[in-house]
């Protein structure tokens, strides 16, 4: 029951490799972002993600979703019990990969935005879900 | 209770303590004078090296990373890398491009911040080969 539990809070969509050929393509005058996380470990802490103040998802277990964003500065924050910020510059038909990862703290887990290379994001990516509507 | 275990249930706390309590990298204001030529030169890292980024924090430069001068800041020439990402760390993750002073990374630029950042250990020598344009 727990393990029902535990994996009714992972992302279930189609996988990175059947919808990467699928999505709509980028416009000249923006820029990519795709947030993942790869880790079931501290499955609960599913905090907010913020690209420059606003909500642009969850920190949803072996969950991938993207946005797209006119060029400039990024600063990507998740609201857990310390707040790390990653700041990044997003340039125009550029594509960025930002990994959530879990960092335990000490009451509760947190999540740490992290940029990662293209080559090693989308090898992470390959096993993740894509969630559609990540504001949902 | 025996001494390993003592140590890892104090030591297991306190390394979360001090990774949730990580200080700001240090910075400074910092104006990037851009390059002007259309193909600016690179820099290709020769022997892998492993530098102090912030409080606690270390980033590997990987051989055979390529790097394109993209301008001139006072602290000496400012390289991005190509194809990859580089970021220092603090008490935040922030992305940085290497400040090469001749053969020696004197610091980081971080391009949102438009600061400067000392190398914490001080300048470090890499082994690079330069293809000027």
């Amino acid at each position: 029951m727990l393990l029902a539990l535990l994996l009714s809070a992972c992302a279930s969509g189609p996988k990175y490799t059947e919808v990467i050929s699928t999505l709509p393509s980028l416009a000249p005058a923006q820029g990519r972002i795709y947030f993942y996380r790869p880790s079931a470990l501290g499955t609960a802490v599913q905090p907010d993600i913020n690209l420059n103040g606003q909500k642009v998802g969850t920190a949803k277990p072996h969950g991938f979703y993207f946005v797209d964003r006119a060029p400039g500065d990024c600063v990507v924050t998740a609201a857990t019990e310390t707040e790390k910020k990653l700041t990044f510059t997003l340039d125009p038909r550029q594509e960025r990969y930002v990994r959530l990862k879990i960092q335990m703290g000490l009451l509760v887990g947190r999540i740490v935005p992290e940029l990662v290379d293209k080559a090693e994001a989308e090898e992470e990516l390959k096993g993740l879900s894509f969630i559609a509507d990540p504001l949902k | 209770m025996r001494p390993v275990r003592a140590a890892v249930l104090l030591v297991g706390p306190l390394a979360v303590l001090l990774a949730a309590c990580a200080p700001e990298v240090v910075r400074q204001p910092a104006q990037l004078v851009a390059v002007t030529e259309q193909s600016p030169g690179t820099t290709q890292i020769l022997q892998e090296a492993s530098i102090s980024v912030g409080p606690g924090y270390r980033r590997v430069i990987p051989r055979g990373s390529v790097w394109t001068r993209i301008g001139r800041s006072t602290q000496g020439e400012v390289f991005k890398p190509v194809d990859r990402v580089f970021t220092v760390e603090g008490a935040h993750i922030h992305e940085a491009y290497l400040v090469l002073d001749g053969d020696r990374v004197v610091g980081f630029y971080l391009p949102v911040e438009r600061a400067f950042s000392s190398a914490p250990d001080g300048p470090t020598r890499l082994s690079i080969r330069r293809r000027e344009p």
